[in-house]
């Protein structure tokens, strides 16, 4: 049930230009000055706030990629490709 | 502590054996057509090659030197792919549609074919890796050095005191050649796909990611007690440096490291030298991450893996999140590692090699070996696939340009395959080399960095290409070779300086002239060395890549592979016609074949050929339509492009071409404006629409033809054209219509009379039958007078409708233009054609219409002629009747004839011989046509011959039988007749009958009538007949009644006859009525009995009465 319902809803995204969308914004979220938020010697947890920002960003963007890019295999939109022959 | 040498080769030459058993298990595999390459993890995990002992050993160094940025290097192909849903993909597409090898091919394709390009990217390529490779070579020989504790970078052989030493190093390039020839260079094969060294590079990264992780735990949780742990003494311990590590520092570089107690070999090198512009500072996060994200497509390496080897497109989409997951695992733990080495050796010397020498420190040789053997792996698949990568450029954009100069001979495959080899031998010792040369003053993630940026040059000229329509080859090769050059001269160059002894030109730049120097260029100073090289070759390359795309025009060819390349490239791509170009001289299927043999063998040229054939339903044996010669021109430009490289395969194929005497020319655009709809030109729509005004506007064939030719020879280039067509099925061709020059009488000597054999052709399988160029024809269709006359070109379209026999030919010829009949101009010479039969069947249709009216027509004349005809005949013959009966004392007489249709056979007829005697007959020829009419006058005529004469009625029925037999016989018909004669003086009435109805006597008193008989044959059948005569004497009041069988046999509706009891009845009834009464009560009676006044017969009848 959830997971039909996330599935609708990734749909909804319209995936071609959500690729676009999180690339533009996973770049700036890795420079500054956007950075500079992260870039100080506290700690959270005993972990420094950038190291854990860019593991925790970087296994959220695994996750957000995996699941954007396995809602959109089964009707992959250009997979028309094996047309070579008739040209 | 360190291992024994011989253990630590001994698992190296173990796991080395595992490799090629891992290799030729996936070519088996792959052979027996279940491949094992062939699926997403294994996909993924060879992109994971761009992990290297950069990320295996360097990773460690630069987190433990300049912190937390070392990550950039990973995060940047993580988020790049976001984006290969759109670039990587279609990369992929076009790679696999053009059979690229590599990213020079891409490149080089997308700009036209240009060599010039190809080799620029290649010599970009294998300079730019030189210090990817060193690096490799750097990391392993140390690696080994700290494993196997063998010092001065040799392995001495043999005794000690012997001097015979083997550099590490080149031992070690020698031995990762060696892997790259037989994993990537064993055979030539069609394609640049390896099964076996995919799988191997699969392998690997299981490997090296497996010994990183079993390093990264046991640092963690054996040495120490977690992450956790680690940090918290790490913070305790050096509070400065864990700030510093934790933080990045790209926008304030200038204050790192000065201190100089953490620095490391090479930051000393330069820190202390005494000019202040070659401080290194810290690479700033951007910069590695800008470098990164372009080198995970750009490096030959990975558009190997990535393109070139891909097996499915749809690999793509698992590979968007593996390949990042893979990275992220294999980081998890460098951190930890780093911070753990520098607890435990104090210093960040050595952090490069932390990795190894952690295990080391702690006694742990077999965590040791696996490291070792991690990072042998990450090195070798690294150098492997970088060379197999490198040789395919070189062999194709640099050897192949020289080699095509020659004429192919039957050896090439071999000498191209041992051309790859020596590339692959190359390509490394370039490493090596470098390695020599500059390898110790550099970490290792630094020296990768120069090759990132040498691959970053590729990226205006790719993405470029792949988007901007307007980027142009001279743009590309400009601005790549402005950037490759200030690369060499920023980056390159001074990654020597520490190993020279001439440092003019790095301290002072060239010339002496200060704004020259290469660290400083343009007086632009207070960046690293990274960003400093990568602002400005990217700006020149970029500014010089935009500015002569906009300036300069792009050639033809490029403009045919920017609709490849870009557009709307879904929908376009299908419908781009290969009828753009015709080869002037037509090329067999063997040539092909045989061409193709000189680079990929007699064998996989015939195996390639025929899988080209099969879908095309095309055969060995026949000629190929002049329409599939470009296509299967390009296939096998494309076969080749897969062995020698593109624009290797296009100068192959434009250098064979001309040999033949052919080349590839532009077809002769009839229909030179923009194209009005997806496959007609506006012209084309203009043409047919004129063709089918001329058509509707008149029902005269002629007209129509002469109009047509007329129509097509100012339209088109044509010089004559003419139509031939028979018009009904058995009639053989003539020319109907002739229009243009030349027109001579059409005779059999005339020159058209030449193209015979096609018209024939043409009329039987109902196909267009053209010559493109006259020149071409072989022997056996010679055309002397055609071409004589300045003939080039011509073509013959059948005319026929769908699904019926061809009408006629209509043949086009053309003096000027070669090449005139492309694909759209026959196409439409063949729709004219169809309207045109179309058009002579609608006229054949309406003529014979129009004959069928004029038919009916005179039909209708003739049967009113025939009318008019019967008319007079039927008043002629009625004359011939009495008009009125003979009047004889005591006898009344009456006669009636209605004949059925205008003339019948019925006769009546009453002579008077004297006073006393009247002769009476009936008489009813058979049928009642025209000839039954005429025969009735006939028998008038001889009893008229006969009448005053005295013989008795038998004797006239006689001579009459005798008379008319002959005339009777030849027409087939007979006579039935009763002749009586009758004496007022005697009484008496003396008859004989031939064969007719037996009249009625009706006698006063009588309870009957009496019919009167007498023996006689009908009339006609025998030459000589007797006939009986008989008499009877009649009294007062007797009532004689003749009559034909109109009477007797006129039926009701029931189908019921008359019949002769009802008749004698009425007589009966009525005996005793005037003559002339009697005679209408008769006609009353059939004509009541059958509900008609049309009798269906001749009716006719004599009434004679006895009144004294």
């Amino acid at each position: 049930m959830l997971r039909s319902g996330g599935r609708k809803l990734l749909k909804r995204l319209d995936l071609r230009e959500s690729w676009v969308i999180f690339f533009v914004l996973g770049n700036v979220m890795l420079n500054f000055p956007f950075l500079k938020i992260f870039n100080q010697p506290t700690t959270l947890f005993g972990f420094p706030i950038m190291y854990l920002y860019f593991t925790i960003g970087w296994a959220i963007s695994i996750g957000v990629i995996y699941l954007f890019a396995s809602s959109s295999e089964p009707e992959a939109p250009d997979q028309q490709t094996d047309e070579e022959e008739s040209l | 502590m360190t291992l024994n040498i011989f253990h630590v080769a001994l698992i190296a030459i173990g796991y080395t054996l595992l490799l090629f058993l891992v290799a030729w298990y996936a070519r088996r595999r792959f052979e027996q057509g279940r491949s094992l390459v062939n699926n997403p993890l294994v996909y993924s995990l060879s992109i994971a090659v761009y992990c290297t002992t950069w990320t295996f050993y360097g990773s460690v160094g630069k987190a433990a030197t300049s912190g937390i940025d070392f990550l950039m290097i990973y995060l940047g192909p993580s988020l790049v792919a976001f984006s290969w849903f759109y670039i990587l993909r279609r990369i992929i597409r076009i790679s696999k549609e053009n059979n690229v090898s590599s990213i020079a091919d891409l490149i080089s394709l997308r700009y036209g074919n240009s060599q010039l390009l190809g080799s620029l990217v290649t010599l970009i390529a294998v300079l730019g890796i030189m210090p990817y490779i060193a690096l490799q070579i750097k990391a392993v020989v140390t690696s080994f050095a700290i494993v196997s504790g063998v010092s001065d970078h040799a392995i001495k052989l043999g005794a000690p005191e012997s001097s015979i030493t083997l550099p590490t190093g080149f031992a070690l390039a020698l031995i990762l050649s060696i892997f790259g020839v037989i994993f990537g260079a064993r055979r030539r094969p069609t394609t640049e796909r390896h099964e076996g060294l995919i799988a191997a590079v699969a392998f690997e990264s299981v490997v090296k990611l497996f010994s990183l992780l079993v390093v990264g735990i046991f640092v963690t949780w054996y040495l120490f007690d977690g992450f956790g742990d680690i940090l918290n003494r790490f913070q305790s311990q050096y509070p400065q440096l864990f700030e510093r590590l934790f933080t990045l520092k790209a926008v304030q570089g200038n204050e790192a490291i000065r201190s100089g107690a953490l620095c490391v070999q090479e930051f000393c090198l330069l820190v202390n030298h005494s000019n202040p512009v070659l401080q290194n500072d810290v690479i700033p996060s951007s910069t590695m991450l800008l470098m990164s994200m372009g080198a995970i497509l750009l490096l030959p390496r990975q558009f190997h893996v990535m393109v070139v080897e891909n097996a499915d497109l749809n690999h793509v989409s698992k590979a968007m999140w593996l390949f990042p997951l893979y990275m992220f695992l294999i980081n998890l733990f460098i951190m930890p590692i780093a911070l753990a080495g520098i607890l435990q050796t104090g210093s960040t010397t050595g952090a490069d090699y932390f990795v190894l020498s952690i295990p080391l420190r702690a006694g742990n040789e077999s965590i040791a070996l696996l490291a070792f053997l991690g990072g042998l792996s990450a090195a070798a698949g690294m150098v492997m696939v970088e060379s197999v990568a490198i040789s395919t450029m070189l062999l194709n954009n640099m050897f192949m340009p020289i080699l095509v100069k020659f004429i192919p001979k039957q050896w090439f495959p071999l000498v191209l395959i041992n051309l790859k080899r020596i590339a692959i031998f190359l390509v490394v010792f370039l490493g090596y080399f470098y390695y020599r040369a500059v390898g110790d003053s550099f970490m290792l993630v630094n020296m990768g960095l120069i090759s990132f940026l040498a691959s970053m040059q590729f990226l205006p000229a790719m993405l470029g290409g792949l988007y901007w329509p307007r980027g142009n080859k001279s743009g590309a090769i400009i601005g790549m070779a402005l950037g490759f050059i200030i690369w060499c001269y920023t980056l390159l160059l001074p990654s020597f300086y520490g190993t020279t002894t001439n440092h003019h030109i790095i301290e002072h730049g060239l010339f002496g002239i200060s704004l020259l120097k290469p660290t400083a260029l343009f007086g632009l100073t207070g960046m690293d060395m990274w960003s400093h090289s990568m602002f400005w070759s990217m700006l020149f390359n970029i500014g010089a890549y935009i500015a002569c795309s906009l300036l300069i025009k792009q050639g033809e060819m490029e403009k045919e592979q920017v609709r490849r390349f870009i557009g709307k490239y879904e929908t376009e791509r299908s419908q781009l016609k290969s009828t753009a170009k015709r080869l002037s001289k037509p090329v067999t299927i063997p040539q092909f074949i045989a061409l193709m043999g000189k680079f990929i063998g007699p064998d996989e040229a015939r195996r390639s050929m025929s899988v080209y054939l099969k879908g095309r339903k095309l055969d060995e044996e026949n000629m190929v339509p002049e329409f599939e010669l470009p296509a299967m021109k390009r296939y096998v430009e494309r076969t080749l492009a897969g062995s020698v490289g593109a624009a290797a395969a296009g100068a192959i194929m434009d250098s064979y071409l001309s040999d033949m005497g052919s080349r590839m020319e532009s077809v002769y655009d009839i229909f030179s404006t923009v194209r009005a709809s997806l496959d007609q030109s506006r012209e084309a729509l203009y043409v047919r629409l004129k063709a089918s005004e001329i058509i509707n506007r008149t029902l005269n064939l002629q007209t129509i033809m002469d109009e047509l030719l007329q129509l097509l020879l100012k339209e088109f280039r044509l010089d004559s054209a003419l139509i031939q067509i028979s018009l009904n099925s058995d009639a053989k061709l003539a020319v109907q219509s002739y229009q243009g020059s030349d027109r001579r009488p059409i005779t059999p000597e005339h020159w058209y009379q030449e193209s015979d054999p096609y018209i024939r052709m043409a009329l039987a399988d109902q196909r267009t039958h053209f010559v493109n160029d006259i020149s071409n024809i072989q022997e056996v269709v010679a055309m002397p007078k055609t071409s004589a006359e300045g003939f080039v070109s011509f073509a013959h379209i059948p005319i026929f409708r769908e699904g019926e026999k061809s009408l006629g030919v209509l043949s086009v010829y053309s003096k000027s233009i070669r090449g005139l009949f492309t694909e759209e101009f026959v196409n439409l010479l063949t729709s004219l054609t169809g309207q045109l039969a179309q058009a002579a069947r609608l006229v054949e249709e309406m003529q014979a219409k129009e004959q069928e009216r004029k038919e009916k027509e005179k039909a209708q004349f003739d049967n009113a002629m025939v009318k008019r005809d019967m008319e007079i005949a039927e008043q002629i013959q009625l004359s011939l009747l009495p008009a009125t009966p003979p009047v004889l004392s005591g006898v009344e007489l009456a006669g009636r004839c209605y004949p059925a249709t205008y003339v019948g056979g019925d006769y009546y007829d009453l002579f008077k011989q004297d006073d006393h005697t009247i002769d009476l007959l009936i008489a009813d020829v058979s049928g009642h046509s025209v000839g039954a009419a005429l025969i009735m006058a006939e028998v008038r005529t001889l009893l008229r011959a006969h009448a005053g004469r005295t013989i008795s009625p038998s004797s006239i029925l006689a001579t009459l039988n005798s008379q008319l037999y002959e005339d009777l016989t030849r027409a087939e018909l007979f006579i039935t007749m009763f002749y009586a004669r009758y004496s007022s003086a005697t009484g008496r009435l003396s008859y004989a009958n031939a064969g007719h109805n037996m009249p009625l006597l009706y006698r006063i008193g009588a309870e009957r009538c009496t019919r009167l008989d007498a023996e006689g044959l009908i009339l006609g059948i025998k030459p000589s007949v007797i006939f009986e005569e008989r008499s009877i004497n009649l009294q007062q009041g007797d009532t004689l009644f003749l009559y034909t069988d109109g009477i007797t046999e006129a039926a009701n509706h029931e189908g019921e006859l008359l019949g002769i009891e009802k008749v004698c009845r009425h007589l009966f009834l009525n005996g005793t009525l005037s003559v002339d009464d009697i005679a209408e009560s008769f006609h009353e009676l059939v004509k009541e009995y059958m509900q008609s006044s049309t009798p269906q017969d001749d009716i006719s009848m004599v009434v004679m009465k006895i009144v004294a």
